[in-house]
């Protein structure tokens, strides 16, 4: 490695460089959300894919292996990759339990590349389905309930 | 310390990561989002628990832990947060053979400001670098099935999982109760 590599991969400017990022202490509530419903606007907008009317969907999408995060009552979204030392942030039980529940979190805090991401040290309430948003939306997307058969 | 400080700055001035357009070459097929724009780009496939924090896992978890794209051009570290299926499927699986691998991968990049989205990307091709021939990823709900053998019915693996109808079963479609849903599946439908 020439000089200039080395010093540039000590300020972290190479790729393939691993620098772990320094973390915060945080405590944050919040939904547990579907990330890429959230991110994308692929079944509408930010507000009818939180809550009870994407509950289903949340629940599709956590199993599914999309990553879930958490969207915090400052409007952020933390994306969770470990909940009390179950690291399994692709389809994970612990997670899965979580969907679109309202959580206070005890964590440490990484941010990368404009991105939150959030390891979960402690969920220190589960205060539950809060966000009643079925009243307003129904079921996000419309087919998640299915019909009743006659 | 002089001569460091300079080439750094140097360094810096000539990888504006945030100006860069990756969508030369790339094939991705458009979801209409409205957000969406074309990336086929060079990366590493890592671990973005051990990237992140340095609790690493072998084989970057098998794909039960969520993977990420540090690209080469740049350094940045783009997260996948979903494969080419549409079926509410995510790309960790797609990505896990990979781990460790430089790979290129073509598909669609999420920026979206107003919602703090930036570098949020659903993979629909990769390959190793210097291979020829793409793989799709879609794999995923080929992967469930051989997992879940038993999970007969008829419709799409989501109406399927044993997990998720556990909890449906469990707390209803509303995650409120039986007694929640009933109600309201009287009166919406």
């Amino acid at each position: 490695m020439g000089r200039i590599s080395r010093l540039a991969a000590l300020a972290g400017l190479l790729p393939g460089v691993g620098l772990a990022a320094e973390g915060e202490r945080i405590e944050v509530r919040g939904e547990i959300i579907d990330t890429w419903c959230y991110y994308s606007g692929v079944m509408g907008g930010p507000d009818a894919v939180v809550g009870t009317a994407h509950h289903t969907c949340a629940l599709w999408c956590s199993a599914g292996g999309i990553p879930v995060g958490l969207l915090g009552e400052d409007g952020e979204v933390y994306m969770v990759l470990k909940i009390e030392g179950d690291d399994q942030s692709a389809s994970g039980d612990t997670q899965l339990r979580l969907a679109s529940h309202e959580v206070t979190a005890d964590g440490m805090l990484y941010r990368r590349d404009g991105l939150n991401y959030l390891v979960v040290e402690e969920v220190v309430t589960d205060h539950g389905i809060t966000n009643l948003s079925h009243d307003i939306y129904g079921p996000v997307p419309g087919f998640a309930i299915p019909e009743p058969a006659e | 310390m002089k001569r460091i400080a300079m080439t750094t700055a140097a360094l810096c001035l000539c990888l504006p990561a945030a100006a860069q357009d990756f969508s030369e070459g790339s094939e991705a097929k458009s979801w209409n989002l409205a957000a969406e724009k074309p990336a086929r780009f060079e990366a590493t496939v890592v671990d973005m628990l051990c990237e992140l924090t340095g609790d690493c896992a072998e084989d970057c978890g098998g794909g039960k832990r969520q993977l990420g794209l540090l690209r080469a051009a740049d350094g940045v570290l783009v997260y996948p947060n979903k494969n080419s299926q549409p079926a509410f499927t995510g790309a960790a699986l797609e990505l896990a053979p990979y781990c460790g691998a430089e790979v290129e991968v073509d598909g669609l990049m999420i920026e979206d400001l107003e919602l703090g989205a930036t570098n949020i990307y659903l993979v629909q091709k990769i390959r190793e670098v210097g291979e020829s021939e793409w793989v799709t990823a879609n794999s995923w709900t080929k992967k469930w099935a051989e997992a879940n053998p038993n999970a007969d019915g008829k419709g799409p693996w989501f109406r399927r999982d044993p997990r998720v109808n556990g909890m449906i079963e469990e707390s209803g479609y509303l995650g409120l109760g039986l007694e929640a849903d009933a109600a309201f599946i009287e009166e919406w439908f």
